[in-house]
């Protein structure tokens, strides 16, 4: 027979034992996944992938060069949609509504709107600038990235801008500065280092979405810099090059991967060392 | 010397919530003097300190009743520009407040507001105000750093020179050295005094020896109320009310 403590003992170890096989389980998956993008995606990478445009199967040096600028095109307009929207929506609340009712059920329906599967919003957005238009577009993709930016945008621009000191704003108030320009010249400076993080954070969330894109700027197999029509993106040609029976897209899709992973990841590191460096 | 500058009269401030933080008060505020506000915590020393450049408007639903009249002029009526009020009447805090800019960027700040823009009438400007705060000999090679790298009490002689670029003609201290050593504290009290030359005077303070060694004037205030305004050597000398007496000897507050 175990006494009471030795009982307690073992169920503290299996406790501890069941958590470290949890961790370890899910840490064993993402090493795997990481491991092989990085493996795969290395193997695959030459200067053709970044120079050239897909050449049929079969045939040598094919690239992606149409995905990665198209890619980078719907991004970039994303970003200048939807960081604009974020970042005054944010001040709105954290400024003008500071501790009004509106700016609380905003803010909750923004956390709302953080966690709406992407999906959603594509099909939103094909039904609102695809099927109207009658065909595939690029704008329509931007805008779907740029509406999954704008709460994180909107949210991280509040917080940050409640972090700065209050008394900072009475400080220029008391100078004789309008509102707008205790905002934009006082405030926005205190609270810079932290809008920015949430804003790469926010291109990291959105360059690996595949979904939305699916449904709005779908895929292009030519070089296209035309946003009124379909355009490539690495996320799409990733889905579509690994469901192919082809070896060579196989192995580009690996690329892509790579690519994709190595983006994000420097995104979220320089987005996390700047949050530091505000707050050391 | 013994011009009237501001004039309190019939005073009543309510804060949102009908908070009736100050209650009748009328009292003078006399040019190039410093005019001390004395009083246990919560008395409305500092309420009725941003009364003088209404930075009570910038929350909603504060009331103002009576008269304060600056240059024969009711600031606390409705047509008064409180931005052009706020120029003319500077504010330094408790806390330094150095903006997140350079140490330049600072005191030109409030000159980019009222629009000097020309590079050599700011330089120049710049240099009258941080000399004024007696802070130029220490900054005066680094201009370009960022005001954080000050230490605590060269921060407070900053966001006094920033309030003195724009030439204000009141400057209003709010406990302005209580976040701060001794010898800073001596070096603001010291500048405060020299600078009554140039404008007038209002400080609210904690300590009484700060009050008795600055002002030439000192109101006490107890609970909303003015309970006595005269000559800061009467006041503390030989005080007219028992409430004033008991706390400047340090039997309350």
């Amino acid at each position: 027979m175990m006494t009471r403590e030795q009982v307690r003992k073992t169920e503290g170890y299996i406790a501890l034992l069941l958590c470290t096989l949890a961790a370890l389980g899910g840490l064993f998956w993402l090493v795997f996944i990481l491991g092989d993008v990085l493996v795969n995606g290395i193997k695959a990478l030459s200067p053709a992938l970044f120079l050239n445009d897909p050449a049929p199967p079969g045939v040598e040096g094919g690239g992606l060069r149409n995905a990665f600028i198209g890619q980078l095109m719907i991004t970039v307009f994303a970003t200048l949609i939807g960081v604009p929207v974020g970042v005054l929506g944010g001040t709105f609340l954290a400024e003008y509504a500071r501790g009004r009712r509106i700016a609380r059920v905003i803010s909750v329906l923004s956390d709302i709107m953080v966690s709406v599967p992407s999906i959603v919003i594509g099909t939103f957005i094909y039904a609102v600038l695809v099927k109207p238009v009658g065909h595939f577009n690029g704008w329509a993709g931007a805008v779907a990235l740029a509406i999954i930016m704008i709460p994180v945008v909107l949210r991280t621009t509040e917080n940050m801008l409640a972090l700065v000191p209050w008394t900072l704003r009475e400080a220029a108030f008391a100078l004789g500065a309008p509102y707008y320009k205790v905002i934009t010249q006082v405030v926005y400076r205190g609270a810079a280092a932290g809008i920015l993080t949430g804003v790469l954070l926010s291109i990291a969330r959105v360059a690996g979405e595949t979904a939305p894109l699916l449904f709005t700027s779908f895929n292009n197999s030519f070089f296209s810099l035309n946003m009124k029509g379909p355009i490539a993106s690495l996320t799409v040609t990733i889905f579509q090059y690994a469901m192919g029976p082809y070896d060579d897209w196989h192995a580009q899709a690996w690329a892509a991967a790579f690519i994709i992973t190595v983006f994000i990841l420097i995104l979220t590191i320089v987005g996390r060392a700047l949050i530091k460096w505000r707050y050391r | 010397m013994d011009q009237l500058k501001i004039e309190v009269k019939n005073l009543n401030f309510h804060y949102a919530g009908n908070v009736h933080a100050l209650k009748n008060i009328s009292l003078p505020v006399h040019e190039n003097s410093v005019t001390a506000l004395i009083g246990p915590s919560g008395c409305g020393k500092t309420t009725l300190l941003r009364c003088f450049n209404r930075m009570h408007d910038l929350y909603p639903k504060n009331r103002y009743e009576g008269e304060i009249v600056l240059d024969n002029v009711n600031i606390l009526s409705g047509d008064v520009d409180v931005i052009d009020l706020r120029s003319r009447v500077g504010m330094v805090f408790q806390k330094p407040t150095p903006f997140p800019m350079s140490i330049f960027d600072n005191i030109a700040y409030g000159l980019k507001l009222k629009g000097v823009t020309k590079r050599s009438d700011l330089s120049e400007k710049v240099e009258t105000a941080l000399r004024q705060s007696a802070l130029w000999n220490e900054v005066k090679d680094k201009l370009g750093a960022s005001a954080y790298e000050l230490s605590g009490g060269q921060q407070q002689r900053l966001v006094i020179a920033r309030a003195l670029a724009v030439k204000p003609e009141v400057l209003l201290f709010d406990e302005p050295t209580s976040a701060l050593d001794p010898i800073s504290t001596a070096k603001i009290e010291e500048l405060a005094i020299n600078l009554k030359e140039e404008v007038t005077i209002i400080i609210v303070t904690h300590n009484m020896q700060q009050a008795a060694r600055m002002s030439d004037w000192t109101g006490f205030l107890m609970l909303g109320e003015l309970i006595e305004f005269g000559k800061t050597d009467k006041i503390f000398t030989a005080p007219s009310e028992k409430l004033t007496e008991d706390y400047v000897t340090g039997r309350f507050g």
